[in-house]
């Protein structure tokens, strides 16, 4: 289909439980798409298996172009600096010298990293420099689709701030679709156009919302009606959203 | 932890290690002054008596055996860990062949390997340093390599990494810090297990002359070349050893 990045067709995946029955959803081209549902409901596993580190037991996913995946926690090599860390995928590609060194600048600059912040090791920088250096651990290979497993996790007001200007930054400056899976319906409904609602565990689509052209009150009213809905229908379910 | 706090914690503790070695020098001029054993000015004359040369001749040979011996159980170690990080077979095997080699005594090792190679022959002190050592290596080794963080392999494989990627770039370097505490500790077993060796089948090396100066009679001579050995011990340990572990650990700060 044109103008389609990715689209999964009636996914089932289990492990010792069902987690994901019948998931159908699709992603366009430059768009930002948000997958919400309550706790531990199976996203980060649809993610993953967008990103082929799981394989569904039914249905199938297309993906159609290079898939960039920034995980949970940071996942950074503790013993190498943030500049090493970015580098990594590049080398593994065989580049080098002033090639590999010109791509790291330009995607750490993107994301807002300086220089000293490059020099660092993971554990003596802040939360909100190291996820910035895992997104562009995952820039730098250029993908054309990037999916983000809680990006706003963990980190305080400023550097959400900062993690989503460089966000709009990297939308503006290259042609990416992203999917974002994050509890912080705030900072998501800042940045998608489109939100799946998932089901608590076995997930499935509860609800596509397009939430485009409204203002960030009516996108949070339109999605919290939403998973309220669904979680009024779930007994013993918590508000599992901030 | 404050600066000021990580100082007066360092200070505390830089006095608990004086104490120590007081106290062991208490006893040991208590035990002089009942007349068991030569005191400590005894012993220094001894020591300064020594011709420099023979001193250094038998401390090298008891480093090159301790070292030697250590060097071929951790090779030995590194192969059988890789080769146990994808074969149950050899895991099993690496496991049975160290609780047989932990269950042995170094005395064990020493008698027979100076019967079947003799006195005269400047293995058995080799080998029975890595036979002593093995173990814990070997322990150590696979469990090190096997320490590796599933999430950082599956992170640098989705940014292309190959197998030998994720050997060179998560494997080892999230072994170094085990690795090297473990050689630390196993250096210094190698140093005090080679002058146990060398004491029965060797013609030379701090533990043969601590057998030598027994067997005169001299126990000015023991405890002199005794306090060589808990030198070497030390000094290499704090102020080769330690270095290294501080260096190969300094991204867990």
């Amino acid at each position: 289909m044109a103008g389609m990045m990715l689209r999964v067709s009636s996914v089932h995946k289990s492990f010792s439980e069902p987690v994901l029955t019948d998931i159908s959803l699709h992603l366009k081209e430059r768009e930002v798409l948000g997958l919400v549902g309550p706790n531990g409901c199976g996203k980060t596993t649809l993610l993953r298996i967008m990103a082929g580190l799981e394989t569904p037991d039914r249905g199938d996913v297309k993906v159609m172009g290079k898939v960039g995946i920034v995980f949970q926690e940071d996942r950074l090599l503790p013993w190498k600096t943030l500049w090493e860390n970015i580098a990594l995928g590049l080398k593994y590609r065989g580049l080098r010298g002033e090639e590999l060194i010109g791509k790291v600048k330009e995607y750490s600059e993107m994301v807002g990293l300086s220089k000293s912040d490059l020099a660092l090791h993971p554990r003596k920088a802040s939360g909100g420099t190291r996820r910035k250096a895992a997104l562009a651990r995952a820039l730098v290979l250029e993908p054309e689709i990037l999916l983000l497993d809680e990006p706003f996790t963990g980190l305080d007001v400023k550097a959400r701030i900062s993690l989503r200007e460089a966000l709009r930054l990297i939308w503006s400056e290259y042609e990416l679709s992203t999917v974002i899976v994050s509890h912080q319906l705030e900072e998501l409904l800042l940045l998608t156009g489109r939100v799946y609602v998932l089901t608590p565990k076995p997930a499935r689509i509860a609800e596509e919302i397009s939430v485009e052209g409204m203002d960030l009150k009516s996108r949070l009213d339109r999605v919290k009606e939403a998973l309220y809905h669904i979680l009024s229908r779930t007994p013993g379910s918590e508000e599992p959203l901030s | 932890m404050t600066s000021a706090q990580r100082g007066r914690k360092g200070m505390a503790f830089g006095v608990g290690r004086l104490l120590a070695g007081a106290f062991m020098l208490v006893i040991w001029i208590s035990a002089s002054a009942t007349g068991m054993l030569p005191g400590p000015t005894e012993v220094l004359v001894y020591l300064a008596s020594m011709r420099p040369e023979e001193l250094f001749a038998q401390v090298l040979k008891t480093l090159y055996n301790s070292i030697t011996g250590f060097s071929l159980s951790f090779l030995i170690s590194m192969a059988l860990g890789l080769i146990s990080h994808k074969s149950n077979l050899i895991m099993g095997f690496s496991e049975a062949l160290s609780e047989i080699f932990n269950s042995t005594s170094a005395l064990v090792w020493s008698l027979v390997l100076v019967a079947v190679m003799g006195v005269l022959s400047p293995l058995p002190p080799i080998l029975v340093v890595a036979a002593v050592t093995l173990p814990h290596v070997l322990t150590a080794t696979v469990s090190a390599l096997s320490s590796a963080d599933p999430g950082l392999l599956e992170a640098i494989r989705a940014v292309g990494a190959k197998p030998s990627d994720e050997f060179f770039e998560v494997i080892l370097p999230s072994s170094v810090p085990l690795l090297v505490s473990a050689s630390r500790v196993g250096l210094g077993t190698a140093l005090r297990i080679s002058v146990v060796a060398e004491a029965f089948g060797s013609s030379g090396g701090v533990g043969y002359m601590i057998i030598r100066s027994y067997n005169l009679a001299d126990a000015s001579g023991v405890l002199a070349w005794s306090v060589v050995l808990i030198a070497l011990v030390l000094g290499l340990d704090q102020l080769i050893l330690k270095p290294i572990e501080r260096r190969a650990k300094r991204w867990l700060e």
